[in-house]
């Protein structure tokens, strides 16, 4: 193999401007964090609502939610992306589109983050209503026999145990967000994968950026998994087996 | 006077009749029995006396009110009827005296303070003090089952809803849910208990209901019914139980 290592590379000023390679990546870095993060709290909020309703007693939300699933679900990410950033904005009312079009701040923050946001909230719906539905019959049947109501039942019953059951299948999704914002550089944000094109184009140190933007993945995902795991270990209940009566 | 009325209950899932004309009525005070083949219907039959399953047909009236009409409050009603599973169905991820504290104040509104009191109160009745703080998960069957019934007295019920409560029990447990009921009728609360169990039936049963395929075949005193049944299938179905 005939390649020329460079590990100073990180320390090179850019050939386009007066920063430093390190400067990009540190910037893009900052670019994943907040879209995975920001996408993951709107798939936590709206995957745990669409995946609760999903279990209601009433046929039209059930409808309501699958579809939700299904749609976002089953549509490429990267399809998905393209008609957030290209087509939705044709369907705003006039003005609000020209002030997308033109004029709004981080659209492609906003585009990428929305889109995960709810591709991803597809997925925890799914998580959600099969956490809720392998909780045993008898416990929805004993609260309400408390005279809770039927959401005082969910709320202080069934979500609760849902919630925990549910941590482990989240804790991929929450992995999965990360490594799924790649896609944002499809729209041209400059996130930690569109950096490491950009960097091997301008510096022709193809392994190097690569390497850069794989450790940092990595480093991303395996403290979204801590993160979780320390939930996890601060939610058990004690004595309770899962799957066990 | 009645407690509860089930007048000429009917029940269908889709074409399956699980209930026929059920009719039977419990006095205050009164300890009744109910009993009956797998898939006889009593559970079906128990549950819809606080309106957990809901019939086509006929009414169930508890302390004067409709369960079966649509303006109803269903929690409230509830609420003042206590009711027990065969799994127990404590709530897990509380700890023992939480599930006793969480509906009397959600519920019923009680303060936090006197809930915790009435519930060690309750705690303590059935022998289980020291387990306040632990969770269902860590305690036996048996245990699960007493704090099961002493959940549902803390809302100081007007009547108790049994359904095969130690059927999940080790044989040896049966024993400590069982005096925990016995004491129970005894001291006057009004009763509905789905169970085999013949010698809580003799000891504290006013009346036993027979059911078969969701009907109400025979319904007589404890020592009549088990002495001597008149229905065949309840003949049999007492003969199936000494094996
Ligand atoms: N959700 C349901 N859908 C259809 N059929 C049902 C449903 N729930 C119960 N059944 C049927 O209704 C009948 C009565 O059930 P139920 O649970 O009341 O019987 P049971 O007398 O309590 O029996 P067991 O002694 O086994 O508890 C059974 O044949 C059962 O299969
Ligand atoms: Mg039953």
């Amino acid at each position: 193999m005939n390649y020329h290592w460079n590990w100073g590379v990180y320390l090179e000023q850019v050939s386009s401007g007066d920063e430093r390679y390190l400067d990009w990546i540190v910037s893009a870095l900052g670019w994943t964090v907040a879209v995975s993060m920001t996408a993951w709290v709107i798939a936590l909020l709206l995957g745990g609502v669409v995946g609760t309703l999903r279990t209601a007693p009433n046929r039209w939300l059930v409808i309501a939610g699958n579809a939700w699933v299904e749609f976002f679900r089953n549509v490429p990410l990267l399809v998905q992306l393209f008609i957030w950033f290209f087509v939705v904005p044709e369907f705003l009312p006039a003005e609000l589109s020209r002030w997308v079009k033109q004029d709004m701040p981080a659209k492609e923050f906003f585009t990428a983050t929305i889109c995960l946001g709810l591709f991803t909230s597809a997925r925890v719906a799914e998580q959600v209503r099969s956490g809720i539905q392998s909780l045993p019959r008898g416990q929805k049947m004993a609260g309400l026999a408390m005279g809770f109501t039927l959401a005082q039942t969910y709320r202080y019953v069934i979500l609760p145990m849902a919630f925990r059951i549910v941590i482990p299948p989240l804790t991929s999704e929450f992995m999965n967000i990360i490594k799924n914002s790649a896609v944002a550089f499809a729209i041209g944000l400059m996130e930690l994968t569109f950096i490491s094109r950009q960097m091997i184009e301008e510096s022709g140190q193809v392994f190097e950026s690569l390497l850069a933007a794989t450790i940092l993945y990595t480093v991303c995902a395996f403290a979204a998994n801590r993160v979780m795991a320390f939930i996890e270990a601060r939610a058990r209940v004690p004595g309770y087996i899962a799957g066990a009566k | 006077m009645s407690m509860i009325e089930i007048r000429n209950v009917s029940k269908w899932y889709g074409q399956f009749q699980v209930l026929a004309d059920c009719s039977t009525q419990v006095s205050k005070g009164e300890v009744v029995v109910v009993c009956g083949p797998s898939g006889s219907g009593k559970s079906t039959l128990i549950k819809c006396v606080n309106g957990l399953e809901p019939f086509q047909k006929g009414d169930v009236v508890v302390d004067e009110i409709s369960v079966g009409a649509a303006k109803t409050d269903l929690p409230k009603l509830r609420a003042r009827v206590g009711m027990v599973f065969q799994h127990f169905e404590l709530f897990p991820h509380m700890s023992v005296i939480e599930n006793l504290t969480i509906a009397q104040t959600k519920v019923l509104g009680r303060a936090r303070d006197e809930a915790r009191e009435r519930g060690i109160k309750l705690l303590d009745r059935v022998g289980l003090k020291a387990h306040a703080a632990k969770f269902p998960g860590e305690l036996s069957g048996g245990q699960q089952q007493r704090v099961a019934i002493a959940r549902a007295l803390a809302m100081d019920p007007i009547c108790m809803l049994f359904d095969e409560p130690t059927s999940a029990l080790d044989p040896e447990m049966v024993n400590e849910v069982l005096d925990v009921m016995v004491e129970l009728a005894r001291e006057g609360m009004t009763m509905m208990v789905v169970t085999h169990e013949m010698g809580f039936a003799r000891k504290v049963a006013h009346r036993v209901i027979f059911m078969d395929t969701g009907r109400v075949v025979e319904e007589a005193g404890a020592d009549t019914f088990f002495g001597a049944p008149t229905s065949r299938r309840a003949q049999q179905f007492l003969a199936s139980l000494k094996h």
